[in-house]
């Protein structure tokens, strides 16, 4: 019914926005009617009915004008179509609208390696193969961007430093509406023909090709508005809402890493505003700051977008670390092996990432006396990064490892982003990057990273939480066919690449010289065997959710606070408020505890 | 704004602690806006260094700067009655607020339209002084808005001096809009 | 205690074995695979030597966390009903030093070689006996080679002359392209507003029937077009490459 009522407000707001703008152009001798212009105008009128309808009105903002709220529902499904403020139906609702983006993004991976299967062309047109190419990258960006920190961040966060919920409730569940406003940006480009910009959408391309474009530049607007808001949730209830003696030296590391990446999230992402804003004004008012003609510039778009977009690699990956390191402590039934390292290199990524932005930009044109700081700042991040590594390898050592499903995506993550993090450095060797760049060694190198570090993450997240967030076991088997599945298609897809990259495939290209033929077909095969194994874990998430084995409080034996809980925990996860008295990770010390869960008197 | 804890689920925190989630919370805010209120003037140097086009009216811009920096002075006022239980002043004070604040639109409204045929958005001087003060309006534009609520609140009797948040808010949020604008009033009209 | 601390440095041994074990096969492959397609440019040397130099570096790097992974996996797993905890050994400062030195050392070092020296190699010689400026619009490539004063409007190949150290002036007259030519390993940007330069020698007599490599095909996405963005590229030796000039003007001066 909410998202009803919210489809109902978006209509009007579009409606009431494009109507203004429309008699502001009759009043001023315009032409009135101007799709893109009269869209730009509608575009924050739709976003507010939207969130109006959805329930901000009836939830939140009737108290404002003196009426009463009205009150939430607190039990059955319908919540989670619903404007809720439970932090635990915000992280299921995140978990499963991203988990759906990923696999279409993924689905529209398949038709690109159609395509791709043999020289010249197949089933697409050079146009159709660069719309479905942009939205399957922007798609993929905003997953990997948003899944595990909306997901599991909102989940698991606040009942791992035993707070109640998340410091703003209602903040919450805003920033998790504004998502299908994404969505249905996303979808309205597609209608209106897509856009052939990439993810990047760099200018002036951007401003002078289709429609589409516009709709993805306020889809990645609207993302960019839900991040901020939950970034500056997730700060303050970090800082805020610890249970008593939760120090900072006893958060769990995947508490840190998801408050590392609310900091990059709240600094950087204004500047993603900021390039699609110029972008949207350029389109819509012709304004010139890309014009060269006009004395604008058009490396500016790519300085500000890489300056948002170098540190939402990390605002990707970081978490995926947070995830790791946290299962191969569990798992490994040991404590995290030097925990401050791995906090001071998640933070020093984070610090280091602002420096680091036009390594992207090596033969853009940038002035060559920024070549060497751009290098340098891009090979010294490696330091803090390995840091990650000496922490996942430290853990791991004599440890006593049980190879339960999600440690084996953990121990996934680790191998693959081995070859992500390792091709880095080649990459940030601007002599060498002047060949590899914008080829298949890139694509190859962030699939690596994002896909073999981010999203082997989050699936080591979804099967190792997944007990405490539906109170049911997945099957264990099926979990192993999905990972060896998975781990062997992606690097017979992606392994390939680097070489294919070297040997002269350059990026989103619908077709190839011929004889790169056979290694692409080789790759196309090997992707739609990567492609299959989700059905596996399709079939397993949805069965076990529905039938799975009843889970326990705590069914891996882990020590942090969210397995002190039922499963799933109640309306406000404690039934007395825990009380921190050690770290984290108390494995192979009987005395040591984490927390004393007693009654209340 | 007027968060009260977990209306859903019914449990307060101490109204202290949530005043100090509630002000953190807003601080984390700030901090955020105010690096796009950065990004754009990183925009402008390096679009035009300091160049400043010779048709912008200096008069209207220091007029609205006084005028913004004047209701700054009016917010504080309202919320330092609110503090002390006040309710007429702050009530007048922050109609004051209101009446400056839209002044300070109408004065940008009017640059504006003499702006279109000096240096219209086609130029890149139109385009930096359209978005920047575009965006800086929009933002006193959503400051208006929550001021005009929390006046209404304030009028009857919704917000009291006991629960002072609302007043508060609006009024830290004022002042960091005039901030801003301290920064692109130079910025824009100044440096050359 | 004991016994488990010298099972510590059973397993430290085997690792340790197995380390140098993949490092040495590793590098083995690296030197006897050519991993890069044909280089026939000045730069292309600089590009390959950089990435050969990068890949025995990280050789070592690589196979450790493989070997360690790989081994801790094997030789660390109990089953999964299992509920001992393993020794809670939180930090070990010898281990944490030397990967600390060691990721500094070598990231410092890539720094410099082949980072700063491949740099300079690529800006040392500003002398360039021939310029051609490049042009890029949506979606052609117009060449014209100044001291020839010949010029190519949508292109279909680049001829240049061997042995030549050639100047490439490069810009776009709508969006972002990128002239590359994979086997001269050159690859900028071609913006509009601005001219970008590039700097090489040619070194190799080649063309595109003999090897794809030779082809002039745009590397940055610019609409539609950007996959059949491209033209043939063909090294001749200086006496035909004069020889293919002339017949270029006889054959503007008779169209
Ligand atoms: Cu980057
Ligand atoms: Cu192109």
């Amino acid at each position: 019914m909410s998202i009803l009522k919210g489809i109902v407000g978006g209509i009007l707001g579009y409606l009431l926005g494009a109507a203004l703008v429309t008699s502001i152009r009759a009043a001023t001798g315009a032409e009135p009617w101007d799709f893109e212009v009269a869209t730009m105008g509608a575009y924050l009128p739709t976003v507010v009915g939207w969130l109006l309808g959805v329930g901000v009105w009836e939830y939140w903002a009737r108290p404002w004008f003196g009426r009463e709220a009205k009150p939430y529902t607190t039990v059955g499904w319908r919540r989670y179509f619903n404007f809720d403020t439970d932090h635990k139906v915000i992280g299921i609702q995140y978990l499963v609208s991203f988990l759906f983006l990923f696999f279409l993004a993924g689905l529209f991976a398949m038709v690109m390696r159609w395509e791709l299967m043999n020289p010249g062309r197949d089933i697409l047109t050079p146009s159709s193969y660069n719309g479905f190419m942009s939205l399957h990258g922007t798609m993929m960006v905003f997953v990997a961007v948003a899944a595990i920190v909306g997901a599991f961040g909102n989940y698991i966060v606040p009942i791992m430093i035993g707070a109640d919920d998340m410091a703003f409730p209602k903040l919450n569940a805003l920033s998790y509406w504004l998502v299908p406003v994404v969505v249905a940006f996303l979808t309205a480009s597609f209608l209106v023909g897509g856009y052939d910009t990439g993810w990047t959408g760099y200018a002036p391309l951007s401003v002078t090709t289709r429609t589409g474009a516009l709709f993805f530049n306020l889809a990645f607007l609207t993302l960019g508005l839900s991040s901020i808001v939950g970034a500056i949730n997730f700060l303050t209830t970090v800082h805020k809402m610890r249970a008593p003696g939760m120090t900072w030296s006893r958060l769990p590391i995947f508490v840190w890493s998801i408050y590392v990446t609310s900091w990059l999230s709240l600094i950087f992402t204004q500047f993603i505003a900021l390039a699609m804003l110029m972008v949207v004004f350029a389109r819509t008012l012709g304004m010139a700051f890309f014009e060269a003609a006009a004395g604008g510039d058009p490396l500016l778009y790519q300085n500000v977008f890489w300056f948002y977009s170098h540190p939402a690699v990390y605002i990707m990956i970081l978490p995926a670390f947070g995830v790791t390191l946290e299962i191969l402590s569990h798992f490994s039934r040991k404590p995290l092996f030097a925990y401050k390292w791995a906090v001071g290199g998640m933070i020093g990524i984070a610090a280091m990432s602002a420096f680091v932005w036009a390594h992207h930009m090596f033969t853009s044109g940038m002035p060559d006396v920024l070549l060497k700081p751009f290098l340098a700042s891009t090979e010294l991040i490696s330091i803090p990064t390995g840091l990650i590594m000496l922490s996942a390898l430290g853990t791991i050592w004599q440890g006593r490892l049980r190879l339960h499903v999600p440690m084996l995506f953990a121990l996934g993550v680790v191998f693959n982003f081995l070859f992500g993090g390792i091709t880095g450095v080649f990459l940030a060797d601007a002599p060498l990057d002047i060949q590899l760049h914008d080829t298949y060694f890139v694509v190859a190198h962030f699939h690596y990273v994002i896909l073999g570090g981010g999203i082997f993450g989050l699936f080591a997240a979804v099967y190792y939480w997944f007990p405490k967030m539906t109170g049911r076991m997945m099957n264990e088997t099926l979990g192993k066919v999905h990972f060896w599945w998975m781990i062997i298609g992606f690097n017979f897809t992606f392994m390939p690449m680097f070489w294919i990259g070297m040997n002269g495939m350059n990026r989103r290209i619908s077709d190839y010289v011929p004889n790169l033929g056979g290694t692409n077909r080789m790759i196309s095969l090997a992707g739609f065997f990567l492609g299959m194994s989700f059905v596996i874990f399709l079939w397993n998430y949805i069965y076990s959710w529905w039938r799975g084995a009843d889970a326990p409080s705590n069914p891996w034996g882990a020590t942090t606070l969210e397995w002190m809980t039922s499963s799933p925990p109640p309306l406000e996860n404690f039934d007395v408020i825990p009380e921190v008295v050690g770290g984290p990770y108390t494995y192979g010390d009987k005395s040591a505890k984490h927390a004393i869960l007693e009654p209340r008197l | 704004m007027t968060a009260v804890g977990h209306a859903a689920h019914g449990v307060h925190e101490a109204p202290a602690k949530r005043l100090g989630i509630n002000r953190l919370g807003l601080w984390f805010f700030i901090l955020s806006e105010s690096i796009l209120f950065v990004g754009l003037l990183m925009v402008r140097f390096s679009l035009l260094g300091t160049y400043i086009h010779e048709e912008l009216s200096q008069l209207i811009g220091l007029m609205i700067t006084v005028i913004l920096l004047a209701s700054s002075f009016t917010a504080y006022q309202a919320e330092r009655s609110m503090a002390r239980g006040d309710l007429g002043a702050t009530k007048r004070n922050l109609l004051i607020t209101l009446g400056l604040g839209t002044v300070f639109i109408a004065g940008v409204a009017f640059e504006w339209h003499e702006a279109l045929e000096a240096f219209p958005p086609s130029t890149v001087f139109g385009s930096v002084f359209f978005t920047m003060t575009g965006v800086h309006v929009f933002h006193v534009l959503t400051g208006l808005v929550m001021l005009a609520i929390v006046h209404r609140r304030v009028r009857r009797h919704e917000t009291t001096s006991t629960d002072s948040w609302p007043v508060e808010a609006s009024v830290k949020y004022w002042h960091f809009v005039d901030v801003a604008w301290v920064f692109f009033y130079p910025a824009l009209y100044l440096i050359s | 205690m004991g016994a488990e601390r010298s099972d510590n440095r059973v397993d430290l041994i085997i690792v340790a074995v197995l380390w140098v074990a993949l490092t040495g096969a590793g590098l083995w492959w690296a030197t006897v695979t050519n991993l890069h397609p044909i280089g026939a440019s000045s730069n292309a040397v600089i590009s390959d030597e950089a990435f050969d130099l990068l890949l025995y570096l990280s050789m070592p790097v690589t196979t450790f966390v493989v070997v360690v992974l790989g081994y801790s996996v094997l030789r660390f797993r109990v089953s999964l009903d299992e509920t001992e905890d393993a020794a809670p050994v939180r930090s070990n400062r010898l281990f944490i030093a030397m990967w600390v030195l060691i990721t500094v050392g070598l990231s410092v070092y890539v720094i410099f070689n082949p980072g700063f020296t491949g740099l300079d190699a690529l800006a040392a010689d500003k002398n360039a006996e021939m310029t051609i400026e490049v042009t890029a619009s949506q979606w052609r490539w117009d060449y014209r080679y100044v001291e020839e004063n010949i010029e190519f409007l949508d292109a279909d190949g680049l001829v240049l002359p061997v042995d030549t150290r050639i100047l490439f002036k490069i810009t776009s007259q709508d969006v972002i392209h990128s002239f590359w030519v994979p086997a001269f390993r050159v690859k900028k940007d071609a913006v509009p507003g601005l001219i970008t330069e590039v700097y090489m020698t040619t070194t190799k007599l080649g063309d595109f029937a003999q090897d794809d490599g030779f082809r002039n095909q745009c590397a940055e996405l610019c609409g539609t077009g950007h996959t059949r963005m491209r033209t043939t590229v063909t090294v001749l030796t200086r006496v035909d490459f004069i020889a293919w000039v002339d017949a270029q003007r006889n054959a503007e001066v008779s169209g």
